[in-house]
């Protein structure tokens, strides 16, 4: 058996087509069986009742916080833990996440978990935490955004055209939406939307999951 | 037989080399910038472009991309030419590919400080970028590829098969993560949503650890560890059976990275298995090195390159050992999110990709130049502090890892949290200070190195060589590259044997 | 004998190396002592300190606790010092080696170990930087004479000790991971400090 294995390799070492065929072969099962099934899973990208659409105003305020890293360390995914429960909120669900494009679930938590920090705070302590994080958690290794608030949510790039973007993708926007949104936007800092992101975080979560 | 107008293009190579030297540079110099503030939040001095969340991706793309990819290129060239006993194809696209790569990473990385990013890790530069690297990714498997179809020996020698596998998973991982629809020139969303977004990015995440800073420096390893031990590959069977095996078990992995999220859990626990399964591959190529370097002690008494090599071999043991443990469920509860996370890829890019790309160079660079190394001593002291700064890294990380793992997860007796994540934050600070302290004497030693091979490559061209006259079609060569055209520090043609 | 170890282990090396029996001896004695020293140490440490792991009130474990943590600490120990040795003499034949005894092995890891053992000391007062803090010297210092010892003690010449005393780093670097792992998964399982997983 291990005879014909290296024997079939000689045949693949003496040409480079077979060579590039035998490892894109060999190197696609994983991603065929595992990956691909999973991308086509239903349950995985159908909305439900914990499934919360963004705003305009949330949208650009999650662009915000694309922009500014803020998920290199900050995670957004609760484990099914006792301890996690207990210090963030429920455990996070697949379906929470069927309109998060890219999804911000991070690898490090550098701070804390932010899935459910919607609501735990009020607006006028995040503005405060953003512009000078040691003036209300001491020791905070976290850097300051003083910039968010002198620019303009508006110049986080065309609304609209977002918003249509991703109701091309399947995020159900209604035409009256996509009308209001720069209304929606304008006039507001991007310290302002960010804030509003940062609110609505978690809170889709239906209350029989609680 | 061979042409004598035959040169090896070695000009690209030395330029790939001394880009991938600047990239090792500036990326870790940002690397302990970061590393600073993570204890002095204000080093950001108030400036948007210096936030740490804009300079981390720098860090990781400038290391992966400008300093590995660079040298994965420069090595994959060099070692192309002569396991195939021809010149480079189509030299020009060589040289485009050069320069086109170290334009985007500049630009890019330019880009992530503007704010700029998909979010995807290792894969956060935008569309533009995204399809400038896949327009040079295909011009270095043109010129790659292309080189091994002319060859003059029949068989394609292993570090082929581990360029040859980087450049092809890697095209195929790349394509397929950043599918997104462009909304403009600095913003798209990607195709995928949530918990598939998630599969697919660490799908994406896992395999570029796996077939670029694992495969790609394996070829690497597979054709300067027996050119430098001068001894043939200890087993040319294992190589084959460990190569595929690897090329197979890789891919599976990567949702270990989603242990007890929000995906499926047969994909979890998948992961876990087959992370688990690597280990043997990974171990078998490890044994391969062990075997072929012994036989070659007498080389370290002269050669700085052949102790980077060794100790490379040892971390890249204690790296693909720790990450299969890590991706064991009860144990990634404990280590999940945390800094031994970062210690472990440490172990791997400092210990494994960094020495090895070091013994690399210096053994490649004199020869290249036709000249000795500019400095041994100097190189030697690069070694140690190479070394002294990989294990204090990976102890300051093990340090801060286990206690947030442990910390953060401790209930009291009434089953409440024990600490406030603040104050486990805060204990933080003697780890990253002697991470920091790491992190710059890793730096030293890199800029140490710099200088060395600045030295030895100044004023110089490249020496010319020419592919030996003889080409031998035994089979048995294919487990030993050809023997190396003496140097005696002339800078007029090699005579072929 | 303990002073000669940590004072000049070149010359314990070279008499070692020589098979002078009555060092080999006083050597194998201190094993037994370095063996103990750790656990002892961290035993005394977390009854009258406490196990300081953040920056909250030190940890107090009750008496089977501290027995088992210093129990399985020993075993570890033991099964570090006796699996690095039998592996030592594993590899001997590929690297030059030929047949070492392996009294020889074990005064040789013993001397190599001394640094770290009386570093542990530090395990007196249980908190947990101030310990890496001791022990990262401790560990290079250990790593400097595993790299010149062996060679000595082996009878081969440094560069072939140089690829030894990296293989056996390389096993003990992942013989502690393994630890860390071990550690992590019997907590996870219950064992240990509380955790609410």
């Amino acid at each position: 058996m291990k005879y014909h294995g290296v024997t079939l390799h000689r045949k693949l070492e003496n040409n480079i087509g077979l060579l590039i065929f035998g490892i894109l072969f060999v190197s696609s099962i994983g991603g065929l069986v595992q990956v691909l099934p999973s991308v086509f899973q239903e349950s995985l990208s159908t909305a439900t009742q914990n499934s919360h659409l963004y705003t305009a105003e949330e949208l650009t305020g999650r662009d915000v916080y694309i922009q500014e890293g803020c998920h290199v360390c900050h995670t957004q995914q609760i484990r099914p833990l006792v301890a996690e429960v207990e210090r963030y909120g429920p455990f996070s669900r697949a379906d929470e996440f069927v309109y998060d494009r890219p999804f911000l679930w991070g690898s490090k938590r550098t701070g804390p978990d932010l899935h459910r920090i919607g609501g735990k705070y009020s607006d006028d302590w995040h503005r405060v935490h953003l512009l000078d994080p040691r003036s209300v958690v001491n020791n905070s290794i976290m850097p300051a955004y003083p910039w968010l608030a002198e620019n303009e949510a508006n110049a986080m790039g065309d609304i609209q055209k977002k918003m249509r973007v991703l109701q091309t993708l399947g995020h159900p926007y209604s035409e009256e939406e996509i009308a209001a949104a720069p209304d929606e936007i304008d006039g507001l800092s991007q310290l302002d939307v960010l804030i509003t992101y940062l609110q609505v975080l978690g809170t889709g979560l239906a209350e029989e999951n609680r | 037989m061979t042409d004598f107008r035959e040169i090896y293009h070695d000009g690209v190579v030395k330029r790939l080399v001394q880009f991938s030297i600047i990239w090792a540079v500036v990326g870790m110099l940002v690397g302990v910038w970061i590393a600073a503030e993570l204890i002095w939040p204000g080093l950001d001095l108030g400036q948007f472009w210096l936030s740490f969340g804009r300079l981390r991706p720098l860090h990781t793309n400038g290391i992966i991309f400008g300093f590995g990819v660079s040298a994965l290129m420069a090595t994959a060239f060099y070692s192309v030419q002569r396991t195939s006993n021809v010149p480079l194809f189509m030299p020009r696209l060589a040289w485009i590919c050069c320069y086109g790569w170290q334009v985007v990473v500049l630009a890019g990385g330019l880009s992530l400080l503007a704010g700029w990013t998909s979010t995807k890790e290792y894969a956060e530069l935008e569309w533009p970028f995204d399809i400038a690297i896949t327009i040079l990714w295909v011009c270095f498997a043109v010129v790659f590829f292309g080189t091994i179809a002319t060859r003059r020996i029949k068989p394609i020698y292993v570090s082929n098969w581990f360029y040859g596998a980087l450049i092809i998973v890697i095209a195929m991982l790349h394509i397929v993560n950043n599918l997104a629809l462009p909304v403009s020139l600095n913003k798209s969303y990607s195709i995928y949503a949530g918990a598939q977004d998630a599969v697919v990015q660490w799908w994406y995440g896992h395999n570029a650890v796996g077939f670029l800073l694992t495969g790609g420096f394996l070829g690497m390893l597979y054709y300067f560890l027996p050119k430098q031990a001068n001894q043939p590959i200890w087993s040319y069977r294992l190589s084959v059976i460990s190569f595929w095996a690897f090329t197979y078990t890789y891919i599976w992995a990567g949702p270990h990275h989603l242990h007890y999220s929000s995906v499926p859990e047969w994909v979890q626990s998948l992961a876990m298995v087959m992370s688990l399964i690597l280990l043997a591959p990974s171990w078998a190529t490890m044994i391969n090195g062990i075997m072929t370097v012994s036989k070659a002690w007498r080389k370290l008494r002269v050669d700085p390159a052949m102790k980077f090599i060794v100790l490379a071999l040892a971390f890249y043991g204690l790296a693909t050992f720790e990450g299969p443990m890590m991706a064991i469920r009860s144990v990634n509860i404990v280590s999940h999110f945390t800094d031994w996370t970062i210690g472990h890829v440490h172990s791997g890019a400092l210990g494994w990709n960094a020495m090895i790309t070091y013994g690399t160079f210096y053994f490649m660079v004199p020869r290249m130049m036709g000249r000795e190394l500019y400095s041994v001593r100097l190189a030697n002291i690069h070694f140690w502090m190479a070394l002294a700064g990989t294990m204090l890294y990976i102890i300051a990380m093990w340090g801060a890892g286990i206690s947030q793992g442990l910390l953060w997860l401790s209930v009291d007796g009434i089953g409440e949290l024990s600490y406030s994540f603040n104050d486990v934050m805060a204990s933080m600070v003697p780890y990253y200070g002697l991470r920091l302290i790491a992190g710059i004497i890793f730096l030293i030693g890199t800029i140490l190195m710099a200088y060395n091979l600045f030295r030895t490559m100044w004023g110089r061209h490249t020496v010319s060589v020419s592919p030996p006259d003889i080409v031998d079609e035994i089979h048995g060569t294919a487990h030993m590259p050809e023997p190396e055209p003496d140097f005696d520090g002339s800078t007029g043609r090699e005579v072929p044997a | 004998m303990l002073v000669a170890v940590l004072h000049a282990p070149g010359t314990v090396f070279k008499e070692i190396a020589a098979g002078n029996t009555r060092v080999i001896g006083a050597v194998q004695r201190l094993t037994f002592l370095f063996i103990l020293m750790p656990p002892i140490f961290s035993w005394i440490g977390s009854t009258y300190f406490g196990w300081r792991l953040g920056s909250n009130d030190p940890l107090y474990f009750d008496t089977t606790a501290r027995v088992i943590i210093s129990f399985f600490y020993a075993d570890a120990l033991i099964l570090g010092y006796i699996s690095t040795v039998l592996i030592a003499r594993w590899m001997s034949k590929t690297y030059g080696g030929g047949k070492v005894a392996t009294e020889k092995l074990f005064a040789l890891f013993t001397v190599v170990v001394a640094p770290l053992c009386v570093a542990s000391a530090s395990h007196l007062y249980p908190q947990v930087f101030f310990n890496v803090l001791i022990l990262i010297p401790a560990v290079m210092w250990s790593m400097t004479l595993l790299y010149r010892g062996l060679p000595i003690v082996m009878n081969i010449p440094p560069e072939r000790g140089m690829l030894m005393s990296s293989s056996l780093v390389g096993w003990l670097l992942v013989a502690f991971v393994s630890l860390l792992g071990i550690s992590a998964a019997l907590w996870t399982y219950g064992f240990g400090p509380s955790l609410g997983v």
